[in-house]
């Protein structure tokens, strides 16, 4: 067995046949960081200590059979915004080096209730947001598909640790794509959840209206297991939502035969899009046809719109969250981090209030077109991973985002491998999104997707 | 016709310096010649936003009491 890329399922199935055990696969997988993650500086700390106690302590209850769940002795790693009680939680940033949280996140109570194995803190982008960043205290993580290209952001560790066999399953966050963006570029599957269905009690915020908390895994049967276990209200978070939690892997093999999808028009095809990306998402509508959906055209807002709704929003409630630190040690921020929040502090109140009153009529649209379709169809990114060059223009107003539409309307978004650049041999992504709370929508149309299909099978070889 | 604010002339370097100071940003200067080259994106970004939304139609994220209610029990 191949133990780097098995999914959360196959282990947990090798385990159940005692086929392996979690130590056996946790020394694998930090023998294999040991050796290859120098080159890719997707980790920002290995716990090993943490991860080995964690496996033998799995692997007791398991040999005892008291399974805790699907997630019981599988190794993950969490982006390092992500609090842990006793271990270093940095934000990748100068800001917060030494920091040491007393308390877990409560996502990280979650998969700790669960059995999961924690290896350790992963690369982001400074704080969730500013980055690339070369200026930081650690590099920036690199993408195992082509070392010198990036894995995306800002949940680039997790993304760049998942394709690279280190860990089957990691916690990224999602404010504007920052779960999307990476699982495109890296060729693995990332979920944004609706906004509220995760806790993000204990991780540090990005802004206070969008930010995501979601599972980034190999596969769309592996985001339902582990959603499975993180979802659910939580009073202390003040955008949690009091829904009922369903069974996400049950509903993941009723197929896509009668569902309705709608192919944003305008969005993956635009300009500026990989040239070899609308025939890739061409060949994935073909597929969900051959199993039976049904796929028409919709048309909603563009998105330049959307970016801009998006952006403005997050850059003010951004530098709130920064404001102090900004006044009083500007110079500890990587410069592209700095260079994202200063705006905020000229965005004026107006601005910002008409900016949330255009979320609302962006979302409406949305809600509206998904009255007639059962998700919208579209690229989990644009273009292929971009190279890793310390002086490229930052492109967070430049370039308008496919991920951001579905950050505006708090509607859950998977976005999963659809195929490869033949020039650039780099993952090509779909992106699915349903209505709130539709998680179970949008996770059967993509394990329906990749039953028929095996892109999100491959794996970069790591020299 | 859109009812945005994208017809307002980008603001000078000199007038940059001027909101910053207004802000309490005190930089330095290498750091103030990065943001004048970084300003005039997100300028036009929010310049861009419609405006002239009806009187009742509200923000996104609307104050909710019953929520604060629950944190309290």
């Amino acid at each position: 067995m191949d133990i780097p890329f098995l999914t959360i399922a196959e282990l947990d199935r090798a385990y159940a046949r005692r086929e392996l055990s979690p130590v056996e696969v946790t020394r694998a997988l930090l023998d294999r960081i040991a050796v290859h993650d120098g080159r890719f500086d997707s980790f920002i700390r290995v716990t090993e200590d943490v991860a080995i106690a964690d496996a033998k302590a799995a692997e007791a209850e398991l040999m005892a059979g008291r399974r805790r769940g699907p997630l019981h002795g599988i190794p993950y790693g969490l982006k390092d915004i992500v609090e842990t009680a006793g271990i270093p939680t940095t934000g990748h940033s100068k800001l917060r080096q030494h920091h040491v949280p007393e308390r877990d996140a409560e996502v990280v109570r979650r998969l700790k209730a669960g059995g999961g194995i924690l290896m350790g803190k992963l690369a982001t982008w400074e704080f969730a947001n500013g980055g690339p960043s070369f200026d930081l205290p650690w590099p920036p993580a690199r993408n195992p598909w082509d070392r010198d290209r990036l894995p995306g952001g800002s949940s680039s560790g997790p993304g760049a640790a998942l394709a690279a066999g280190f860990v089957a399953a990691a916690i990224g966050t999602d404010t504007g794509g920052s779960i999307r963006g990476p699982a495109a570029v890296c060729g693995i599957a990332g979920l944004k959840p609706t906004y509220g269905r995760v806790s993000r009690r204990g991780v540090f915020p990005n802004t206070f209206t969008m930010d995501h908390i979601g599972p980034m895994t190999r596969s769309a049967e592996d985001i339902a297991l582990m959603l499975q276990v993180i979802a659910g209200f939580d009073p202390a978070d003040p955008g949690s939502e009091d829904c009922p939690v369903p069974d996400y892997a049950a509903a993941l093999d009723e197929g896509v035969a009668g569902l309705r999808l709608g192919l944003v028009e305008g969005w993956h095809d635009a300009p500026g899009a990989h040239p070899e990306l609308a025939p890739a998402i061409a060949e994935a509508v073909s597929v969900l046809e051959r199993l039976g959906a049904r796929v028409e055209t919709v048309k909603l807002s563009s998105l330049r719109d959307y970016t801009d709704c998006k952006t403005t929003i997050s850059i003010a409630e951004l530098y709130t969250i920064h404001e102090r630190d900004l006044r009083t040690r500007p110079q500890d921020f990587g410069r592209v981090l700095r260079n994202r929040i200063l705006p905020g502090a000229l965005i004026r109140a107006e601005d910002y209030q008409a900016a949330l009153r255009w979320r609302t009529a962006l979302a409406r649209e949305q809600m509206a077109a998904l009255k007639t379709v059962d998700a919208f169809i579209t690229a989990g990114a644009r273009n292929i991973a971009e190279p890793a060059e310390p002086d490229r223009p930052d492109r967070l107003v430049t370039a308008p985002s496919i991920t951001m539409p579905f950050s505006v309307s708090g509607v859950p978004a998977i976005a999963i491998p659809c195929g490869f650049s033949a020039a650039e041999r780099m993952p090509l992504s779909l992106q699915i999104a349903a209505a709130p709370f539709r998680e179970t929508t949008a996770l059967r149309i993509a394990h329906a997707y990749q039953l028929a299909t095996d892109w999100h099978r491959r794996h970069p070889v790591l020299e | 016709m859109r009812d945005d604010l994208s017809h307002l002339p980008p603001a000078t370097p000199d007038e940059i310096r001027a909101m910053l100071r207004r802000a309490g940003i005190e930089l330095a200067e290498e750091h103030v010649l990065q943001f004048i080259a970084t300003w005039p994106q997100f300028e036009a970004m929010v310049r861009r936003i419609p405006r002239g939304f009806g009187y009742a139609d509200e923000p996104a994220h609307t104050f909710r009491p019953t929520r604060l209610a629950g944190e309290a029990e």
